[in-house]
């Protein structure tokens, strides 16, 4: 399979011990009067992870894979693919990218789509037709690879999207929600490619609004908040930090006004994010606090239907983050 | 140019043919309109251009059989090719009214009785030197009445061949009288006089076209409507240009070439090269179509020339140019619907103001000083170069360089807008 021998072309123009991307205090304004869409973010992927950027919608990832993939210029700020401040050929040669809608040709068939695509990174001949089967093989569409795409249902497109995102074997991938709106099987294969691709040293940056998906892909995250880093990590890291102090709780009817503010009085209770009906709280004695929350919910006249305390998930993590729903 | 951009160049030239042929729908609207618009607007138009008889003007003479004035407007109107006669002996001033409302006659012309004789006899009072207050017959009033729908301008003519028709008549009634003063002052001397009204003392030669070459064809229809629907094809291909490049915006797949090495002019020219290849094909179908089907059908056909290199180059750098167009709005449209409705709105701007709907020579001078803001207008003035005035390449050159630096300047704005620097 073309992922296993993958060649080492970013190792070729960039020292192993230089993260893969870097970025540095950027920060991106479309207009003067606005808040901006990246507020002096900073973080770090190192080569050869998978990372995860997470973040609610407008919080500014599209942005970013944007002026990672050169399209967009920050306002301020740097950002280093490989060690190399701007995006040289070789650099962009090392680079695959995956957008989120299928950028594909509907009235071309599969393989003429990755011939085109093929040709676009430079590759020629025998070359370019053992990519090609490669990826057909990878993404598991050989049997359609001679129909327009425009017949591909849409997990097909999404897996076709994917590997002509690899058609040129790039050492650092970034795909912005792979797997949305995709049948279950389909998002398994994209998962277990990923891994192969990993696993073959390519870096991975990818947007996910999926925290299981993020939870069971990623190495590191990022999650976005306001343009900004809210917190980045280790994905194990990050859920052995929030382990023993998190506190979720289901509210079996939406919450009245005032309940938050009620909440945040309460001397045992640190953070409290409500979202729904879905209150997510950090305390430093969870077990006292949960009851304490459900003195206070009770008082509200609000059941619950689920309590779980001192088992974190990048679901909760990122609702005490953003305060937000995690859902588009 | 290196081999990989060469290669990248092919292949995007490939990848847009492949689209274009797969649209089946968008290729019969390609090639089968602009001809059929050649064919229908050509034979329509067919007798309001050049020397063919087609728009006759169906006119109606009242007038005795026999009568001397009648005879001769009857002959005068059927001399000219124009004019459908009939000629009737009596009809009701009732019924000739109804026969040009239901458009019958566009022109009736009515002779009262014993017109000759009337006119006779005052050509025989003014030449005995009669004081006008004494003379007794009156000036022959002939009776015209008009189809108001009939263009002013026919009607002068129709009016003017009257006049010509009614002054031979006078001429002749003249002479006759001076024959019979001189008969009776000369006697036996007298010699006949000659046909003077038959023999024109003055006359104008047929007009010659005055050409850059040798003598060209008389302008027909054909040869104002092939190159003008030519042009407009041409230039109509700026929307389904424009869309499809909104299109691989929208699918992603521009954003995806924008993260490679690829040079912009492999991107914009991939798809400019399929789209300069229908327009070739366009014009050689509507100039084949013109050539060999419309005679067929009954119309003018359509005379190239001698300067088929002056003709190519003209069609390649009209195609450039509208491909130019084509992309730079492209460039700025945000959506189809905006990329579609701005580009076909301009190119019919265009198109009227050059003379592509409109003949020039029909347009007022400010108008006629306006179409040459039209790149549309130095198209059809290259190709009329060719096909009407005989000229050659050196002939169609300033409106090839024209039509050359407004593709130019188009591209140049694409490209750079392409690479966000504008």
């Amino acid at each position: 399979m073309g992922i296993a021998c993958a060649p080492p072309a970013l190792a070729a123009i960039a020292g192993a011990e230089l993260p893969a991307i870097e970025v540095r205090h950027i920060t991106k304004r479309f207009r003067e009067d606005a808040p901006p869409a990246l507020d002096d973010l900073s973080l770090t992927v190192p080569q050869g992870v998978i990372y995860g950027i997470l973040g609610p919608n407008g919080a500014g990832k599209t942005t970013l894979l944007s002026i990672l993939c050169g399209l967009l210029k920050p306002t301020a700020g740097t950002v280093r693919l490989a060690g190399h401040e701007t995006l040289s050929p070789e650099v962009k040669r090392a680079l695959g990218v995956v957008p989120q809608e299928p950028a594909v040709y509907p009235t071309l068939t599969g393989r003429e789509n990755l011939e085109y695509f093929g040709r676009m990174q430079g590759l020629r001949g025998p070359r370019l037709k053992e990519r090609i089967e490669a990826c057909l093989q990878i993404a598991e569409i050989g049997d359609q690879a001679d129909r327009r795409v425009e017949h591909y249902s849409g997990g097909y497109k999404r897996r076709l999207n994917l590997v002509i995102g690899l058609i040129h074997e790039p050492r650092i991938l970034i795909l912005d929600e792979p797997t949305v709106a995709i049948d279950p099987h389909s998002r398994s294969l994209i998962h277990q490619r990923l891994r192969q691709l990993h696993a073959a040293g390519v870096t991975i940056l990818l947007t996910t609004h999926y925290m299981e998906e993020a939870e069971q892909l990623c190495h590191q995250v990022a999650i976005m908040h306001r343009g900004r880093v809210a917190v980045e990590g280790e994905v194990h890291a990050l859920l052995a930090r929030h382990r023993d102090d998190s506190i979720q709780i289901s509210l079996d009817r939406d919450p009245p006004a005032g309940l938050a503010q009620a909440l945040r009085g309460l001397p045992s209770v640190g953070d409290i994010s409500l979202s729904g009906r879905c209150l997510t709280a950090t305390a430093p004695h969870p077990l006292e606090a949960a009851l304490a929350l459900l003195q206070t919910l009770r008082e509200h006249g609000l059941g619950v239907e689920s309590l779980d305390y001192g088992q974190a998930s990048l679901e909760h993590i990122f609702l005490t983050y953003t305060g937000e729903d995690t859902r588009p | 140019m290196n081999d990989g951009n060469l290669s990248r160049f092919v292949a995007s030239v490939m990848k847009d043919a492949r689209i274009i042929m797969r649209d089946r729908q968008a290729l019969i609207l390609f090639f089968v309109m602009p001809v059929l618009f050649v064919l229908i607007l050509s034979l329509a138009l067919r007798d309001a251009f050049g020397e063919r008889p087609g728009a006759t003007f169906p006119v109606l003479v009242i007038a005795p059989a026999g009568d001397r004035v009648g005879d001769s407007v009857e002959a005068r109107f059927k001399a000219n090719r124009h004019i459908e006669l009939t000629r009737i002996s009596r009809a009701s001033d009732e019924e000739v009214r109804g026969w040009l409302v239901q458009g019958r006659y566009k022109f009736a012309v009515l002779i009262p009785d014993g017109a000759a004789a009337q006119a006779q006899r005052r050509v025989g009072e003014i030449m005995a030197q009669v004081p006008p207050e004494l003379r007794m017959e009156p000036v022959v009033q002939v009776r015209v009445l008009v189809d108001p729908a009939l263009r002013s301008d026919y009607r002068k003519v129709l009016e003017g061949v009257l006049a010509l028709a009614l002054h031979e008549v006078e001429m002749r009634l003249g002479r006759e009288q001076l024959e019979q003063t001189l008969r009776i002052t000369q006697g036996k001397d007298y010699a006949p006089l000659p046909d003077i009204e038959q023999t024109r003392l003055l006359t104008p030669l047929p007009a010659e076209p005055v050409t850059k070459g040798a003598l060209g064809p008389t302008p027909t229809s054909v040869q104002q409507n092939a190159p003008a629907w030519t042009l407009l094809a041409m230039f109509f291909l700026t929307v389904p240009l424009s869309v499809s490049f909104i299109k691989e915006r929208d699918q992603g797949s521009l954003f995806r070439l924008q993260t490679m090495t690829v040079p912009a002019w492999v991107v914009l020219g991939g798809k400019a090269v399929p789209f300069f290849v229908i327009n070739l094909i366009q014009m050689a179908s509507i100039l084949l179509v013109s050539v060999h089907v419309l005679p067929w059908l009954g119309g003018d056909p359509l005379e190239l020339g001698d300067a088929p290199l002056a003709l190519l180059t003209t069609g390649a750098s009209a195609s450039l140019a509208a491909i130019g167009f084509g992309i730079a709005v492209a460039m700025y449209a945000r959506t189809t619907e905006q990329a579609a409705s701005f580009s076909s709105a301009t190119v019919m701007i265009m198109a009227a103001l050059g003379g592509i709907l409109v003949p020039k020579t029909v347009m007022p001078p400010l108008m006629q000083d306006l179409a040459q803001l039209s790149p549309l207008s130095w198209g059809l003035d290259a190709f009329q170069d060719v096909f009407v005035r005989g000229g050659g390449l050196r002939d169609v050159t300033p409106e090839v360089l024209g039509l050359l630096a407004f593709s130019l300047v188009c591209h140049g704005i694409a490209i750079l807008r392409y690479q966000g620097r504008l």
